[in-house]
């Protein structure tokens, strides 16, 4: 129970109980004042209309005021008439109240005013009106009936409140034990996941409220989080394992020449060699530093438009003689006149010329790398084919992680960064990238990338905004 | 810059001033520097280093994009403002294509990232002390190699070339910068307009077979392989 006290589910079902409460003495108050206000106002809007009435026939005042008076039935009803000076004629009231004006409008006295049976009041609301022969006539009527009136109202209004506060807490009670039992079970899984167990999923309810949509959301967010540290974990090993070879040849071949050598050639020949290796490491590192700057979106700066079909032109011309002396020919097949996409150039050419670069490296001699690109609807489609080995099904979605080398490329050159830097330059540009057969063998590679991104439309003002000279094409000659 | 600074550019040596921070990193640069016979002068602090710019005299400074004190940007805004042109060279560890536009837009004429070889910096000043023979020019010669830039036709002694554009592009850079080491990065940059580290020997295979086409007669090499680095093209008479 002490837990349930200190929940927010409690603390905002007390508040919201005590806010109800609240509001609804405000309203009581103002029932209540506009009642006694509107009885009053009524109440001495008879005791004025029966002066008038008694006073409008001198003859029949005597008679008038017996009638009003009921023979006191009207306990609440009083009355007096007084000769010019001041002697009682008739009436309840005893003796003329000397400080009441005699001007017909209600007034409350301060002073007591004498009534039947030797009594006084001092509660009376009166008035009085004098003739012009000199007879006073007063009528006044005690706010007994309204006083037992407000009496009942307040009773009432304090009876229902009671029942209303409580049944607020235990509304909110229940409302904050409800979600307190949702909240136990993903409290457990969270606190596992806090330990350091990535695989616990937070229990999802049958309903579709926004606890449950929450619920859905945190653990989509735990699968990624899962898949990326995995990443992380093995990427670091990765790098690990493709720095130690080369720095362990570096240090072996550093040692031995130190021992070894005997001339400034040796030396020289040494030391070439070890700069080879260390420039494979830092070339290792900058690829690595190079994706996570892409993954973290930081280049988005230099977007703008740029014309795809120039770009796979560029690359395939700067692949042609490299293609060529392999014995490997690079078709080309693009539609005329397509839209610009919205990106980086530079980029873009890196991911084409990297798609590129392995496609030529895994077609055998003869082969053929094809490079597409055409409009479907909205979008872009650019397909790269190559008459390699082709990517096992299995593999394909896993060639795009970092490090993943397809075992015919596990013993080639290439630090397996490549395709993972394809990956994170498609992910920046919200373009798609999927692998699949290609006919009659080797693989398929397809970008979809769309021609306009109204999801984001702040990237294409940015793109507006940078200098014209970044997105001049510079065609040769 | 003063009548001195100009002339002394011309042999390709020239009056360096290098501002970087890091003792280890600078003793390496300028030993390479001055071993290639170039007068270096180094200031370790941004203050030291806008004071030692702002005197003047130099023909290129090598600035640090992040220095103590005072920041790389900070001092070269300083010295633009001050109506100075002095060809400067950014190096910076920050390899961010934004940062690299930052340092452009501050007035830098080239920008470095670390790490970088020795000989690719040493090539990048070079080429920022020899201007490259200018547009105007209609005939490009160097030996027995001319490149007609009216007609767009190439001749090696009496016998005519037969270039793709790309070709005439990378040999028209080349002829513009005789003698001078032009590393496969500049090529990349300045020929095909990308800056992009090609994984394959892509641009060895590019300038092979523009080689080829200006050996094709048994004339001797023009085209020199400098090792570890890039190419230069030499005068063969």
């Amino acid at each position: 129970m002490t837990r349930l006290l200190s929940t927010t589910a409690f603390r905002w079902s007390f508040a919201i109980a005590l806010w109800s409460a609240l509001l609804s003495l405000i309203l009581f108050a103002f029932i209540f004042w506009q009642t006694t206000t509107l009885e009053l106002a009524e109440n001495d809007d008879v005791i004025e209309k029966q002066l008038a009435y008694v006073a409008a026939e001198p003859d029949q005042a005597k008679s008038r005021i017996e009638g009003w008076l009921g023979g006191g039935i009207q306990s609440d009803r009083f009355a007096g008439y007084f000769a010019p000076d001041g002697a009682w004629l008739a009436g309840n009231i005893t003796e003329l109240p000397k400080a009441l004006p005699r001007d017909g409008s209600v007034h409350v006295l301060d002073s007591a005013v004498a009534v039947a049976g030797g009594e006084t009041r001092s509660d009376l609301r009166s008035a009085a009106l004098r003739h012009a022969d000199g007879h006073v006539i007063v009528v006044a009527i005690s706010p007994e009936d309204i006083e037992r009136a407000e009496a009942v109202i307040l009773q009432t209004l304090g009876l229902a409140l009671i029942p209303m506060t409580i049944l607020s807490v235990i509304g909110g009670l229940l409302l904050a034990a409800r979600a307190r039992r949702k909240l136990v079970a993903t409290e457990g899984a969270v606190a596992a996941v806090m330990q350091g167990d990535l695989r616990q999923r937070l229990p999802v309810g049958t309903g579709r409220d926004e606890f449950d949509r929450l619920t859905i959301d945190v653990n989509t967010m735990l699968d990624r989080i899962e898949v990326l540290v995995d990443e992380v974990r093995s990427v670091g090993d990765a790098i690990a394992h493709d720095l130690r070879t080369p720095l362990t040849r570096l240090r072996a071949r550093l040692e031995r020449s130190r021992d070894e050598a005997r001339t400034v050639a040796d030396m020289q020949q040494a030391i070439d060699r070890s700069l080879v290796w260390l420039d494979q490491c830092l070339a290792l590192i900058t690829a690595i530093l190079r994706i996570g700057e892409i993954e973290h979106g930081r280049r988005r700066a230099a977007f703008g438009p740029v014309d795809l079909a120039h770009s796979i032109a560029e690359v395939a011309e700067v692949y042609d003689p490299l293609a060529e002396e392999k014995g490997v020919r690079i078709v080309r097949a693009i539609e005329p006149d397509l839209p610009p996409v919205t990106g980086d150039r530079e980029l873009l050419f890196e991911a084409i010329a990297n798609l590129v670069d392995n496609a030529v490296k895994f077609t055998p001699q003869g082969g053929r790398v094809r490079l597409s690109l055409r409009r479907q609807g909205q979008e872009l489609v650019l397909g790269l084919e190559d008459s390699g080995p082709g990517i096992a099904p299995g593999e394909r979605a896993r060639v795009f992680q970092r490090f993943y080398r397809a075992e015919p490329a596990r013993h080639s050159v290439g630090n397996g960064l490549g395709l993972s830097l394809v990956a994170a330059i498609v992910t920046l540009h919200d373009f798609r990238i999927a692998v699949s057969d290609a006919v009659p063998t080797g693989c398929r590679i397809t970008l979809t990338c769309p021609t306009i991104i109204p999801a984001r439309p702040e990237l294409l003002d940015r793109a507006r905004e940078l200098p014209q000279a970044r997105i001049s094409t510079d065609v040769p000659s | 810059m003063d009548g001195a600074a100009e002339k002394g550019a011309d042999d390709g040596m020239g009056r360096l001033l290098l501002i970087e921070d890091d003792a280890e990193t600078a003793e390496d640069v300028l030993g390479d520097l001055r071993g290639r016979g170039h007068q270096v002068d180094w200031a370790a602090t941004g203050p030291e280093g806008r004071e030692a710019a702002l005197a003047g005299g130099w023909h290129v400074i090598v600035l640090d994009r992040m220095l103590p004190g005072c920041d790389g940007l900070a001092v070269l805004r300083a010295l633009r403002q001050g109506g100075d042109r002095t060809p400067a060279l950014l190096l910076s560890a920050l390899s961010d294509v934004d940062e690299r536009i930052r340092g452009l837009r501050a007035g830098g004429d080239d920008y470095l990232t670390k790490p970088f070889a020795l000989g690719e910096l040493a090539a990048r000043i070079e080429a920022l002390l020899r201007r490259p023979v200018e547009a105007p020019e209609t005939l490009l010669r160097v030996g027995t190699l001319e490149l007609d830039l009216i007609t767009g036709t190439g001749r090696r002694g009496q016998r005519g070339l037969d270039l793709l554009p790309r070709e005439w592009k990378l040999l028209d850079y080349l002829m513009r910068r005789p003698g001078q080491v032009v590393t496969r990065a500049m090529l990349f940059e300045e020929v095909w307009n990308y800056r992009f580290v090609p994984k394959s020997n892509l641009i060895d295979v590019h300038v092979g077979r523009l080689r080829r086409k200006l050996e094709a007669g048994g004339e001797p090499p023009l085209i020199h392989s400098v090792r570890g680095l890039g190419f230069s093209l030499v005068a063969d008479d």
